[in-house]
């Protein structure tokens, strides 16, 4: 199964923002920067969950021949 | 049609390039003179940049939506500027990032509030505006009483208003801190502080700085900057 | 077998995830407003708290119903029309289509959380803080990377006329969201920030976004679902070619000097605001252009309109639309401004743009796209369909005469001077005289959300009826063998 090319821009795009997420909320100022650096950081962890997930959902569907339903 | 709309049609970068240029003649055309046109901001004395209690009151009433309900621009109307005072000008705004005009009345214009009244009626006003005017529909800000103002970042907050224009001086920064605890205590000699920031106005208890000190202190020089009395101005032609 | 797997034709899912949103949204932009209305009616709703005072509640309140509500309606409605208009799949595949949507529901949740905590740029409809601005653009520009990449790698000779206006909206929002949100952070850890510009260039170029969030956002966004989904509803062709083409030029060029009509009689030069009234008036013949465009569609098929209850909604958004662009040229006018700006003339006018035009024509829209994506036959009931259709314009009717009454009441009570020539009235006099208004206007709101509730309940049910779909409702095998 090979991974998709959205996949992978993507998930290189989730790593930016989780380390932009981690900076700004480590750096923050106020409680505003240091709940929006954290969420961001949470965001991108669970959107690449959510890439790795559908990556072997989709894998096994192949291995039974079915189709995926999107 | 000297060129067939089917054309456009069917490519897509052409669409979008054309869609670009039609929207933007209108933008340019409104937006870019009033930067480059010279009397579009009057030429009066007298505005000068907030005090950093003033700043940080503003910095209160933009964070709380205060232009939601109140506007502070008197329109150039006869009932308006009989009303609220004169007609608002162009450079009493001209320090304002962002501008605070409003679009609504579901409370009176405050471009002129400023010495209208006393610091105790501001006070007692905004801790529960029904006890000063029974018919109002404002919320009680009774929580910026019990809240310090944060004065950590006062500094950053001045600088960066100096980056987008307001022309604070190096005395003006170096002294923050000092003038802003000056106007937040009355008992305190306001002389240096007037010298830098003149018709500011001191608030507050002579205790913990709060924000509502802060809020009263921005309502109370709002309008009173420039003095229209002064021949100097007379001629506000734009 | 082939390394990757078969893909249906079209991304539906994103639209359900979409036409979720675009649901909840609603209810929540709606809940919002009954809040924020039943404080004007009574103060003491503000119950004393930062967090819920009504100058924090107010931006939560807008932000839900154009950003959240009319956005997620907006993106969904926009994929769904630009992959069947183009008769191809999304560009940019699954992963990049799912970022667009919870990148979008995350910087909404945000948003809203920063505006409840105290941070806001201070500018309407432009709330949210820097940092926010420019998570919105990076969601924004993959978004315009996708559709306009999926227009290009369309089968069809022809760009049809709603992905037009999706493309002139996609492009003037990026272009009007990055001219009003250029600001100075305090520092790259503070959430705060002061705009680059002051004064009355502030106030201009606020109005310019301002006044296009309505024109392209408001505007042109859902005259592309107009363009898409009363054709298809009614099965008759757009009504004029030409008209489309008219309309569509006419309008983006003229919306885009309309903004000084927001700063009449202000420290905005005169010239600007004369450009402003004229153009706001010109604007009045595009915005018809389209009505009838639109309404004309329908010919042929008037009949329809008593059995589909979508279409019913469509059509009746398309005549509020006409109506809103109508009174939107006439308040431009500079006189009728000095009257009708500052009170409630101004609200009454927006509602009726965005309960009567944005939210009925997304309901025409979402009746039509639940049965279609989830695969239903009809929705679950077409009679509690007609009841929301009744109760909302019941509502929308009490909001908007309400507003009227009560804004020119504030107009000319402002104005009124008594026989000695003193102003007749104080200003806290007006105030208690718009209180019965705003007691009206806040029933009003509440019908629309008892509407909105039904709605809910309505398409809940038509996803929890039977499939009509044959490959679940046949045993295994059979469709593969039938294929």
């Amino acid at each position: 199964m090979q991974v998709e090319a959205g996949d992978l821009v993507a998930g290189a795009m989730m790593l930016v923002f989780g380390l932009i997420g981690l900076m700004l909320a480590s750096g923050a100022t106020d409680n505003e920067m240091y709940v929006f650096g954290l969420s961001l950081t949470g965001f991108a962890a669970v959107f690449v969950v959510g890439l790795i997930k559908r990556h072997y959902d989709k894998a096994e569907m192949h291995a039974r021949g079915e189709d995926w339903h999107v | 049609m000297f060129i067939r709309h089917e054309t456009i049609e069917k490519n897509a970068f052409l669409l979008l390039i054309l869609t670009l240029l039609v929207i933007s003649i209108g933008g340019i055309v409104e937006v870019i003179p009033l930067f480059t046109i010279e009397t579009t901001v009057e030429h009066v004395t007298g505005v000068r940049p907030y005090t950093p209690l003033e700043s940080g009151g503003r910095d209160i009433y933009v964070r709380e939506g205060c232009y939601v309900c109140h506007s502070q621009m008197i329109r150039a109307l006869r009932d308006e500027v009989e009303r609220y005072g004169h007609y608002s000008i162009a450079a009493e705004s001209m320090y304002d990032h962002p501008f605070q005009w409003g679009s609504k009345r579901i409370g009176p214009d405050l471009a002129r509030v400023g010495g209208k009244y006393s610091n105790d009626w501001h006070y007692a006003h905004l801790i529960n505006a029904q006890s000063m005017v029974p018919e109002s529909l404002m919320p009680h800000y009774a929580f910026l009483a019990g809240t310090p103002l944060d004065t950590d970042d006062l500094l950053n907050r001045l600088t960066a208003q100096r980056r987008v224009g307001v022309p604070y001086t190096d005395d003006q920064i170096a002294n923050a801190m000092a003038d802003l605890r000056t106007q937040a205590d009355p008992a305190a000699d306001n002389a240096a502080l007037l010298k830098r920031y003149p018709k500011a106005v001191q608030v507050g208890h002579g205790n913990t700085v709060t924000e509502l000190d802060a809020l009263v202190a921005y309502l109370q020089v709002l309008g009173t900057m420039v003095d229209f009395a002064d021949p100097a101005n007379e001629n506000l032609h734009q | 077998m082939s390394d990757t797997l078969a893909l249906p034709r079209y991304n539906d899912a994103i639209i359900k995830k979409f036409v979720i949103a675009t649901i909840f949204w609603g209810v929540v932009a709606f809940l919002v407003g009954v809040v924020i209305a039943s404080q004007l009616a009574w103060p003491e709703m503000n119950l004393g708290l930062s967090f819920t005072n009504f100058g924090r509640l107010r931006p939560v309140h807008t932000s839900a119903a154009i950003f959240a509500f009319g956005g997620s309606a907006l993106f969904g409605t926009s994929f769904y029309i630009v992959q069947r208009t183009c008769r191809v799949r999304l560009f940019g595949g699954e992963a990049i289509a799912n970022f667009i949507f919870w990148g979008y529901q995350f910087f909404i949740v945000m948003a809203a959380l920063s505006y409840v905590m105290g941070f806001s740029q201070g500018q309407e409809y432009a709330e949210p803080e820097w940092h926010l601005d420019l998570w919105l653009t990076v969601v924004w520009v993959t978004y315009a990377v996708v559709f306009i990449g999926t227009v290009l790698k369309r089968e069809e000779p022809h760009i049809y006329v709603a992905n037009w206006f999706f493309m002139a909206f996609i492009l003037t929002i990026a272009v009007l969201h990055l001219g009003n949100n250029i600001a100075m952070p305090v520092s790259l850890f503070t959430a705060k920030s002061y705009n680059i510009a002051s004064g009355v260039q502030n106030a201009m170029i606020q109005w310019w976004y301002g006044h296009n969030a309505v024109g392209f956002f408001l505007t042109a966004g859902f005259l592309g679902m107009m363009y898409y989904f009363i054709p298809k509803a009614s099965g008759r062709p757009v009504y004029s070619y030409r008209i489309s083409i008219v309309h569509f030029w006419s309008l983006v060029f003229m919306y885009i000097w309309a903004g000084p009509h927001h700063l009449h009689w202000t420290a905005l030069p005169d010239w600007t605001q004369t450009l402003g009234m004229a153009f706001s008036i010109m604007l009045w013949m595009p915005s018809w252009g389209g009505m009838i465009n639109g309404i004309m569609t329908l010919s042929g098929a008037w009949d329809k309109l008593r059995t589909d209850p979508g279409l019913r909604f469509s059509v009746t958004a398309v005549g509020f639309y006409g109506m809103a662009t109508f009174e939107g040229p006439v308040m431009s006018i500079r006189d009728v401004n000095a009257l009708s700006h500052y009170t409630d003339w101004g609200i009454g006018h927006v509602h009726s743009g965005a309960l009567g035009w944005v939210a009925f024509i997304t309901f025409g829209a979402m009746y039509y796209l639940v049965p279609v994506l989830w695969k239903r036959e009809d929705l679950y009931s077409r009679k509690l369909a007609s009841w929301h259709f009744w109760i909302s314009t019941l509502g929308i009717v009490l909001y908007i005469t309400s507003m009227w009454v009560a804004g020119i009441m504030q107009g000319l009570m402002w104005r009124a001077y008594d026989q000695f020539g003193f102003l007749q009235y104080s200003f806290a006099e007006s105030v208690n005289a718009v209180h019965p208004y705003y007691v009206i206007r806040l029933l009003g709101g509440v019908l629309f959300l008892t509407g909105m509730l039904i709605m809910v309940y309505n398409l809940i049910m038509t996803v929890w009826s039977p499939s009509t779909d044959k490959r679940v409702t046949m045993p295994a095998g059979v469709a593969l063998a039938g294929e």
